[in-house]
C-alpha cells in the first residue's frame, strides 16, 4: 500500500472522485427467497430504479460532465436493456454485481464462478460489453472470491471499506486484484432509505434531512479531496433517484463541481491508473 | 430537464392529497398488541377526536379538496363526523370494510371486504365510491379486475412510479405512493408497544417540511403526480398542521393542478397504456400473469 502523500494522481489532480451507483432494481434477498412474487409493492418499489430513475440520473450527469460507474445485477440488464444501454451510450461505465444481487458471502465458490458467467454472458448479450469491475452485493465474501474474479477478467473490485485509496488484493498467478474501497457514510441506504415489509431500516428509523444528508456528504468529500484521497458512492437509483433527492444530488454535484483539483474518473480508470503506478514504483 | 406538460389546463405537475382516517382500526392491524389498551389506542383515537375537524379547518381555509380513504367501520362508528367530511366536498375512498391485513385475505376474502365496504361507505355517504386503498397488505392476483367490475376507477396502493399507471390487463389507475410523501414514517410514535419498533425518535418537524418541499420542488420539475398521505392524529395536531399549512401555501404558488384522486384517475384515461418496460407490467410478466387475466 502506498504511503499517505505518495499518490499521484492523473492531470496533476489533488484528489479522486469515482462516482458509482448500484442499480439493483428489485433484485436482492426478497427476489433470492421468492417472497418478491407475492409484494407487488415492494417489487415496483425497486423496478422503479431502472425505469424511472435512471433516466432523470443519467441527465444530471451529463449536465454536470460527471463519469460514473453503475455496478448492476445482470437480471436487471435482461429486463430493462434499453436503459441499460443508455448508462454505455453516455460514457458510463457498467460493472458486476451478481446476476440476482446475490451475496457472495452466502454462495459456494462454484455458485460464484456460475453468477459471474451468467453476468458477462447477459453483459455481451445486451449491452455488447466485457466489465473489468465488480462490487459484491450486501457486502462481504469468501477467501476464495479474489481469484474468482481475477479468473473472470475482473481487474478491480470496489467492494470493501476501511482504507482512502485503492489498494491491491494478490491473487495467486495473477496480477494483484484492485481494491477502491467505499464508506458506509456515502451509502445512500444508511441515511434516506425506508421501506415497509420488508422494513428498512429494521426498528423503523426516520428518513434524515435532505440538507444534513448533503452536508454530510459535501464534509466527506471535502475532507477526503484535502487529503488527497479517493472517494467513492453507493449510490440507489432508486433511493436517490427519487425527484427530491435528485435535486439533493444536483446541489452536491455543484458543490464537488466547484473545485478544480479533484479527478472525476470512472473505476475503471481509477483501477488502471493505479495499476500503471504500481508498475512504475 | 421538465419533461412535457401531460396534466390539464397547462400545469406543470399534479398533487393530490390523500387522508387515511382509519381511527384504531388501522394501528390494531399494523400493531395487533395494541389492543386493550386504552393510552395506546388513545393516540391514534386522537385524530377522531381532534384532528378530522382540524384537517377539515384547514382544507376550507385553502379552498382544498382532498381524497380521504376509510375503512366502513370507521363510517358506521362516526357517522356524523363523515358526514362532515362529506359536507366539506370532499372525496371518500374505501380502505375495506374493517381494515382487513389482506395478505391474511384469499382473494374471495378480499373481493368482500371490498363490496362491503364500498357498498356501507356508499350507504352512509350517500356517494358512490369510485376509489380504494389497500388497508393493509398485498393484492391478491385477480383483485384489480374484481375492483374494475364493482365500479372502481382508481387505487392507490402501489409505488414504482412518479406518475399514475394502470393494472396491467385493465384501465384501472394507480396513483402511486411514496414513503417520503407520507406523514407516518416520520412522526408516528408509541414508547410501548414500541411504534416504531426500534423506538426512532420523531424526525425535526422543520427538516421534515425541508424534506416534503424539496419533493415538491422535484416533483413540480419534473411534471410528476405529488401525492401526500397524511393521517388526522398524526398532522392534524396543533403543533404540526402549521407544517401542511406552510406546505399547501407553498404549493398553491406553483402551477399545479391541485386534484382529487377521483379527479386525476379520470384525467389519467386520456393517457396510453403502461409501456412493456413499466415495473407493474414486468411484474406481471414475470408472476406468469398471475396479476393479469392468465392466471
Amino acid at each position: 500500500m502506498q504511503q499517505p502523500g505518495a499518490v499521484r494522481w492523473p492531470q496533476g489532480k489533488r484528489g479522486c472522485m469515482a462516482l458509482a451507483f448500484d442499480l439493483d432494481g428489485p433484485t436482492g434477498d426478497a427476489m433470492l427467497n421468492g417472497s418478491l412474487w407475492s409484494t407487488p409493492e415492494y417489487f415496483t418499489f425497486g423496478a422503479y430504479g431502472p425505469y424511472r430513475a435512471l433516466g432523470r440520473l443519467l441527465d444530471l450527469l451529463r449536465a454536470f460532465h460527471l463519469p460514473a460507474t453503475f455496478f448492476v445485477p445482470a437480471w436487471v440488464v435482461e429486463q430493462w436493456p434499453q436503459q441499460c444501454q443508455a448508462i454505455i451510450e453516455q460514457g458510463h461505465e457498467v460493472a458486476y454485481h451478481g446476476y440476482r444481487h446475490e451475496s457472495f458471502w452466502a454462495i459456494s465458490p462454484d455458485e460464484q464462478r456460475a453468477v459471474m458467467a451468467k453476468s458477462a454472458e447477459v453483459f455481451l448479450q445486451h449491452l455488447g460489453i466485457t466489465a473489468c469491475g465488480f462490487r459484491t452485493p450486501s457486502g462481504d465474501w469468501h477467501a476464495e472470491t479474489p481469484q474468482i474474479l481475477r479468473d473472470a477478467g475482473v481487474i478491480y473490485s470496489s467492494s470493501m471499506r476501511g482504507d482512502d485509496r485503492p489498494y491491491s488484493i494478490p491473487v495467486a498467478g495473477h496480477t494483484p486484484l484492485v481494491e477502491i474501497p467505499g464508506k458506509w457514510e456515502m451509502d445512500d441506504y444508511a441515511s434516506l432509505a425506508y421501506t415497509r415489509q420488508p422494513d428498512f431500516p429494521k426498528g423503523g428509523d426516520r428518513i434524515a434531512s435532505y440538507a444534513h444528508t448533503r452536508d454530510n456528504w459535501q464534509r466527506e468529500f471535502d475532507g477526503a479531496m484535502d487529503e488527497g484521497l479517493c472517494l467513492t458512492t453507493l449510490f440507489h437509483p432508486k433511493i436517490s433517484g427519487q425527484p427530491g433527492r435528485l435535486l439533493l444530488l444536483e446541489q452536491l454535484f455543484a458543490h464537488m463541481t466547484a473545485r478544480d483539483d479533484v479527478w472525476f474518473a470512472r473505476c475503471d480508470a481509477v483501477a488502471q491508473w493505479y495499476l500503471q503506478e504500481q508498475q512504475h514504483d | 430537464m421538465t419533461e412535457p406538460s401531460r396534466w390539464p389546463l397547462g400545469f406543470q405537475s399534479a398533487a393530490i392529497l390523500t387522508i387515511d382516517f382509519n381511527d384504531i382500526h388501522g394501528i390494531l392491524t399494523q400493531a395487533p398488541a395494541v389492543a386493550g389498551r386504552d393510552k395506546t389506542l388513545s393516540v391514534w383515537r386522537y385524530g377522531t377526536l381532534r384532528g378530522v375537524d382540524r384537517l377539515l379547518a384547514l382544507l376550507a381555509e385553502k379552498q382544498l379538496k382532498a381524497s380521504w380513504c376509510m375503512p366502513a367501520i370507521v363510517a358506521e362508528q362516526q357517522p356524523e363526523l363523515v358526514q362532515r367530511i362529506v359536507t366539506g366536498g370532499h372525496e371518500i375512498a374505501c380502505s375495506g370494510d374493517s381494515h382487513e391485513d389482506f395478505s391474511l385475505l384469499t382473494l374471495e376474502q378480499q373481493i368482500a371486504s371490498v363490496t362491503r365496504g364500498c357498498d356501507k361507505l356508499a350507504q352512509i355517504t350517500g356517494r358512490k365510491i369510485t376509489g380504494f386503498r389497500t388497508p393493509a397488505g398485498q393484492w391478491k392476483p385477480g383483485l384489480a379486475q374484481a375492483l374494475i367490475a364493482r365500479g372502481i376507477q382508481w387505487s392507490s396502493s402501489w409505488r414504482g412510479d412518479d406518475l399514475p399507471y394502470f393494472h396491467p390487463g385493465t384501465r384501472l389507475v394507480e396513483l402511486p405512493m411514496h414513503y417520503t410523501l407520507e406523514d407516518e414514517p416520520y412522526f408516528a410514535f408509541n414508547l410501548s408497544p414500541a411504534i416504531p419498533p426500534g423506538q426512532s425518535r420523531i424526525a425535526p418537524y422543520g427538516e421534515t417540511l425541508a424534506n416534503m418541499t424539496q419533493d415538491f420542488h422535484g416533483f413540480h420539475r419534473f411534471g410528476l403526480c405529488y401525492l401526500l398521505r397524511l393521517h388526522p392524529e398524526i398532522i392534524g395536531t396543533a403543533g404540526r398542521i402549521g407544517l401542511l399549512r406552510a406546505l399547501l401555501d407553498m404549493l398553491q404558488q406553483h402551477n399545479v393542478w391541485i386534484a382529487t384522486a377521483e379527479q386525476a384517475a379520470a384525467h389519467w384515461q386520456t393517457q396510453p397504456d403502461n409501456d412493456v418496460c413499466h415495473p407493474a407490467e414486468v411484474f406481471t410478466r414475470i408472476t406468469g400473469g398471475a396479476h393479469g387475466e392468465l392466471a
